[in-house]
């Protein structure tokens, strides 16, 4: 019951909020929906009995991608963007002109023809996931897991961790020679004092 | 079930009846609601308190009076607050935008109140001990960020844009030794779940974390330096820096929004001091085990807690009216200089501590095997 209350609010949350990113032509209105998508996908993992993912998405995704995206979108001018598309296409956002379409067109439609393919039996999956209402938390064996058996996947990945944070210590790391525009500022400041 | 209020209730002969005639299902949902709403009301409520405390803490410090009209000893100053707030006209800036300013205070708010989730006030009364308690309340108290964030883009104006960033980067910021002295504690309790992380605080306070061992004496002081950062108190109130941003990313809030935003804070402050009692300082246990198995001894817990939360709260409000605001260099540099290599330091000395003595604590190691 409660996980079936929990699935229908999430999707409803990641379908819709996918919807309206999709549509928006404000990127930074974007990015909140985007956030509406994450959270709802963290709801998902909920329904399946994945606590610690769940906690793990709204941990990164929440906390630290949707802000750098936040950043990103609004240090490069989050602008309404004029749609760029030809003269019937002008209802869709920009996403490239009517070959691209055409090209698109033809992907989703072998992408949906596989979809259903491989969803005609999503209605007798579904009374299984209705059944099923037993819940074990998984942090315990994700724990034993990492140290264990995936061991090298761990200290590898700690590994591309490790080198992300010395390369950003690289680029922050401040130059030895002082740029021009803050000489020209204490000189200004200098040539003040020297008035007054 | 186990682990939820909604169980706890459950073992109760007359809830029992109720859950006889309306099902197991439907009496969980009401239990789940009614102690929402009560600790909702009980925040809501702490929070406006805190700025009563605020005020009236500040002019202990600086030899005023603060308020003192409405009520005894300008008790009930946060109704007339709170009313005033209300009934104020709701400005929006013409250019702002409007959508994300609207939902801005929204998600600040949200973010903090979604940890109360977790908050264990006593050993029952917690709305629900997840596996991943401790996990969930960082994770979900990202929000506040992006509600800053946000309410300082939307309001299109150059001191909230400013404040916004600094909250951002900030609170991003100390996000990590933060979350590496939780860590250390993790490490020593063995379980990310808040019950697991208290459990073994029982007793005395000898028995807290914060006395373990001297890497989690020093882990202490890292930890609560950071939430003060990650609340965006004093001496790290950069956000909101009045004498440089106005007031930072709620320079354009009017009335109830800015009363939002105002809440969240105060109520963050509450909910992470909360969280370091549950860490170091023995959270909600009451020595030599009163009236155990008893509601009384949950009432009693929830006194424990309470009262070294708001010595805490107390803390934070003395810290932010004794100390001068830091620059936006020397903030970056005590986090990432100071604070994150002092963090990993202490994880790594945690570790080896447990390794090498077994897992006992110091005092533990003194007096033989201690009391429990």
């Amino acid at each position: 019951m409660f996980a079936n209350i929990l699935f229908s609010v999430s999707s409803l949350l990641v379908i819709s909020s996918c919807i309206l990113m999709m549509w928006t032509k404000n990127l930074m209105h974007s990015c909140v929906y985007l956030l509406g998508v994450l959270i709802g996908v963290a709801g998902l993992y909920l329904t399946l009995g994945a606590d610690f993912v769940a906690a793990t998405q709204i941990m990164v995704y929440v906390g630290g991608v949707v802000i750098l995206m936040l950043f990103a979108v609004m240090l490069t001018g989050g602008k309404d963007y004029q749609s760029q598309t030809q003269k019937i296409l002008n209802l869709f956002p920009s996403m490239g002109n009517k070959y691209t379409f055409m090209w698109g067109v033809g992907v989703a439609f072998v992408f949906g023809c596989t979809l259903i393919y491989f969803f005609r039996n999503l209605f007798s999956v579904i009374k299984v996931i209705e059944s099923d209402d037993s819940y074990t938390p998984t942090i315990e064996r994700l724990g034993e897991l990492l140290v264990t058996d995936h061991l090298v996947a761990f200290e590898i990945s700690s590994v591309l961790l490790l080198g992300a944070l010395v390369g950003a210590a690289i680029i922050a790391r401040p130059r030895k020679e002082r740029p021009a525009f803050i000489d020209d500022i204490v000189d200004d400041h200098h040539h003040d004092e020297e008035h007054h | 079930m186990e682990n939820t209020i909604a169980g706890y209730f459950l073992s109760f002969a007359p809830v029992q009846h109720l859950a006889d005639s309306l099902g197991v299902g439907f009496t969980s949902f009401l239990i789940f609601f009614a102690f929402c709403t009560l600790f909702l009301v009980i925040l809501a409520t702490v929070g406006g308190f805190g700025t009563i405390a605020e005020r009236k803490i500040s002019a202990d410090l600086q030899a005023r009076i603060g308020p003192n009209r409405v009520g005894p000893y300008g008790l009930f100053q946060l109704i007339a607050d709170g009313i005033k707030m209300i009934s104020k006209e709701d400005i929006m800036p013409r250019s702002a935008d409007k959508f994300l300013y609207y939902l801005a205070p929204f998600l600040s708010l949200f973010g903090v109140v979604c940890t109360i989730a977790v908050m264990p006030f006593s050993k029952n009364l917690i709305l629900t001990d997840l596996n991943v308690g401790v996990f969930y309340a960082i994770a979900i108290s990202s929000l506040v960020g992006v509600g800053i964030f946000l309410g300082g883009y939307a309001s299109n104006s150059k001191w909230s844009l400013l404040g916004g960033m600094r909250g951002a980067s900030q609170i991003i910021s100390y996000e990590i030794p933060v979350t590496l002295t939780i860590m250390m504690i993790v490490l020593i309790a063995g379980g990310l779940s808040f019950n697991t992380l208290v459990a073994e605080q029982a007793g005395m306070p000898w028995n807290w974390y914060i006395f373990h061992n001297p890497f989690t004496f020093i882990g202490f002081f890292v930890f609560f330096i950071s939430t003060l950062a990650e609340t965006n108190r004093a001496p790290f109130d950069l956000p909101e820096a009045e004498s440089e941003l106005v007031s930072g990313y709620h320079t354009e809030y009017t009335g109830i929004r800015f009363g939002l935003f105002a809440l969240a804070e105060y109520i963050e402050i509450f909910v992470v001091s909360a969280v370091s009692v549950s860490l170091f300082l023995g959270g909600y246990h009451i020595p030599f085990g009163l009236l155990e198995g008893t509601f009384s001894n949950e009432i009693l817990q929830f006194g424990s807690l309470f009262l070294k939360t708001c010595a805490l709260y107390y803390v934070v409000i003395w810290v932010r009216w004794t100390f001068p605001r830091l620059r936006v260099d020397q903030l970056m540099s005590i986090c990432w200089k100071y604070l994150t290599p002092i963090a990993i330091f202490n994880l790594v000395g945690t570790a080896i501590w447990i390794v090498a003595f077994d897992g006992r604590s110091m005092f533990d190691l003194f007096f033989g095997s201690g009391v429990h």
